[in-house]
């Protein structure tokens, strides 16, 4: 064994190479776009990378700018506009998402529509969204304000984007409307793989529908729901097209979210440092939040 | 962020390739010029571009072009240059990003080509030595200029017999007379961008520097007075509440307040250059005829100034060509290249003289007046962070914002 050349044991690995083999091209990858991106963002969070004036651009400053951030109401401005934003969509996304599935799980003569009026708000980019959204909320030339001054003529009309609570009313509602259609999918998906036959012996049983619901439904559903919930949190922690588009973050920074911020400390202000140390925090919190979800599946497993 | 690290490593690619395949199959300079969004008329800087290579058959002058609107083309150049991508050898820039991008060291100065600040700024307008000036060093160079112009009806103002308001306050004077009289419910005062665009830190600006105050002063240092600018929000806010400018302004963008305009719903309107051909030349326009240009109004005790903003070449820091950079900037930068760009497309000179040259005057008449609001202009710059500053106070972004938050919870 000792004497094969190194061709002839790549012709013929062992068990053990023939799997580091086949794994290297996926590890290299990940190392490249998920380790060294991440690697850099926490390195640069300890320099004082203000690329315009002043410093020179490049100075070590240890954890000054994690000092900075804890001091910042910007960020717990944000942070708390990302976490209430997290809070109302993911719980509203779900409730109306298992609605729509439920729907699209009845059975009609035909699917395909109703699955398409589902796919359709999915496959939208979110900053369509946003616009489209923006002009239903736009004070004068909005949809929305069209129905009202048509219900009640002579009211002054609401400058929906332009309150702090509407417009952050306004952002939720189109965050729920454009992610639900994906909670449907995988709650869909979900349903189709309960059997018929638990239905049937609860109808023998004389279970009522509404017990079948909560006695059958829920509980063989939470698989997909936990995993839908997974995502979705996520994805909410991480909101910045719809917003983006809606408001910018406005009035004042009424609804601006932790990656907007981020963003806007990057591009708009060039100070790389501090936006690498507030993406620091985003990482955490995103870290923190699928900690306790995978914590909870492994208790129910 | 993912997304936001992969597109500079992209572009880089793209660069990379065109810049090998290019160089190796001619064997001659290739630049790229980055030359900003449709607005920005890249149809005519690609003339420009022809009429230089003829003159100078060793180069060849690729051209990119980006975004509509100024933040969407910072966006993309933020991007490009933070990855110090040098693929594209000269960027046009707005007026407010020289003082930023030379300060990242993203752009080349410009001293050993055009000579000392002084003498290189002389032949402009004086707004450009405040903006493209930036410690001593010269990071652009003027390309074509812009400013916020006053347009108002004036056949309204005649009908009422209202000669052009000096203040703000006759401004608003004026308007509710002329609202009280038409009956129209529609009709606003006074049309300006309250939005959380770049246009907004004009609309800020405005009745701040009407009270003979200054925002940078001539090394770009923020020397905001903070009662002076108070004082002028307010003068926009009092405005709002007597129901002059329309209650939900945070929402005007610069294409609203030209269509509302054009549909003839405003009487004054603060907007930029372009909107004169839109009022007398678009088919929609119902005021066809009717518009005139003022000098913008003061505050009261002060005296009328505007707000330029316009285009600026600069060569990249990272090309690797950048004496012919240089060069073709300074090209661009020539009175014939000012005079081709006003008489071929309107687009407001940066050099005093091509106001008054005979050519222009015949094709574009308005620009003889023009001149006299632009020379008066100030231009609102991104002084860049200073030394001990964590974060600038005096982004543009923060003036937006300053700005709507004064609005909040009001009218």
């Amino acid at each position: 064994m000792a004497g094969r050349t190194m061709i002839e044991r790549l012709r013929d690995p062992s068990e053990k190479s023939l799997g580091v083999l086949l794994l290297a091209p996926a590890f290299l990858l990940l190392l490249l776009i998920v380790v060294y991106p991440i690697a850099t963002l926490i390195f640069n969070s300890f320099f004082d990378m203000r690329l315009s004036g002043g410093s020179g651009g490049f100075k070590f400053v240890g954890v000054e700018n994690y000092l900075l951030v804890l001091k910042d109401p910007d960020f717990w401005n944000a942070t708390g506009n990302t976490v209430l934003i997290t809070l109302v969509t993911v719980p509203g996304a779900l409730v109306v998402g298992l609605g729509l599935a439920l729907l699209a799980n009845l059975p009609f003569k035909r699917q395909w529509p109703v699955r398409l009026a589902l796919l359709l708000p999915w496959a939208l980019p979110l900053a369509f969204a946003g616009l489209i959204f923006a002009w239903f909320f736009h004070t004068e030339y909005g949809v929305v304000n069209d129905v009202v001054r048509r219900v009640w003529p002579g009211s002054e009309p609401t400058m929906w984007l332009l309150r702090p609570n509407w417009a952050f009313a306004a952002i939720c509602l189109t965050i729920v409307w454009k992610t639900s259609s994906f909670m449907a999918l995988i709650l869909l998906a979900g349903l189709q793989m309960i059997p018929k036959s638990l239905y049937e012996a609860a109808e023998v049983d004389g279970a009522s529908r509404w017990q079948q619901f909560w006695q059958i439904t829920i509980p063989m559903l939470m698989p997909s729901i936990i995993v839908a919930l997974i995502f979705r949190t996520i994805t909410a922690l991480q909101t910045f097209d719809i917003p983006y588009t809606m408001t910018k973050g406005g009035p004042g920074n009424a609804t601006e979210t932790l990656a907007m911020l981020i963003h806007k400390t990057t591009i708009d202000y060039l100070d790389v440092g501090y936006g690498s140390t507030l993406a620091v925090f985003m990482f955490l919190l995103s870290l923190v939040v699928t900690g306790v979800y995978l914590k909870r599946i492994g208790r129910n497993a | 962020m993912k997304r936001l690290k992969l597109l500079p490593a992209l572009a880089l690619i793209a660069g990379l390739a065109v810049s090998i395949g290019t160089t190796s199959a001619y064997a001659q300079t290739t630049l790229r010029v980055f030359s900003g969004g449709a607005n920005q008329r890249p149809d005519l800087m690609r003339k420009l571009f022809d009429q230089y290579q003829a003159a100078n058959p060793g180069v060849k002058i690729e051209i990119e072009t980006g975004g509509a609107t100024s933040e969407l083309q910072r966006q993309y150049l933020s991007t490009v240059l933070n990855a110090k991508d040098s693929a594209i050898d000269i960027y046009m820039i707005d007026i407010v990003n020289p003082a930023q991008y030379f300060g990242a060291g993203w752009l080349e100065p410009l001293n050993a080509y055009v000579g000392s600040p002084a003498d290189a700024m002389k032949p402009y307008l004086p707004v450009y030595l405040q903006s493209n000036v930036v410690d001593g060093k010269v990071a652009a160079m003027p390309g074509f200029a812009d400013a916020m112009f006053m347009y108002y009806r004036k056949d309204l103002l005649e009908k009422y017999k209202i000669a052009e308001p000096k203040t703000w306050d006759e401004l608003a004077a004026a308007s509710k007379k002329i609202q009280a009289g038409e009956g129209n419910p529609n009709l606003q005062g006074l049309s300006i961008q309250g939005a959380p665009i770049e246009g907004a830190v004009c609309t800020f600006l405005l009745p701040y520097w009407s009270q003979g105050k200054e925002f940078n002063d001539a090394s770009g240092k923020l020397t905001l007075d903070k009662a002076a600018a108070v004082k002028g929000l307010n003068q926009w806010l009092s405005m709002v509440d007597a129901g002059v400018i329309k209650r939900n302004v945070a929402e005007v963008k610069t294409p609203d307040t030209v269509n509302e305009f054009k549909a003839g719903q405003v009487i004054f309107a603060i907007n930029w250059g372009f909107a004169w051909d839109r009022f007398r030349m678009d088919k929609d326009s119902t005021v066809q005829g009717k518009v005139g240009v003022m000098p913008l109004p003061a505050m009261a005790g002060g005296k009328s100034a505007t707000c330029v903003g316009g285009w600026q070449w600069a060569v990249s820091a990272f090309s690797k060509n950048k004496a012919e950079a240089a060069k073709l900037v300074k090209f661009m930068a020539t009175p014939a290249t000012s005079k081709f760009l006003a008489v071929e497309g309107s687009l407001l000179p940066t050099i005093q003289s091509v106001y008054v040259d005979a050519d222009v005057v015949k094709s574009v008449p308005r620009f003889k007046d023009a001149a006299n609001v632009v020379i008066a202009g100030r231009a609102a710059r991104c002084p860049g962070l200073r030394a001990g500053q964590r974060r600038g106070p005096d982004d543009d972004e923060r003036r937006a914002r300053a700005h709507q938050e004064a609005r909040r919870g009001r009218g």
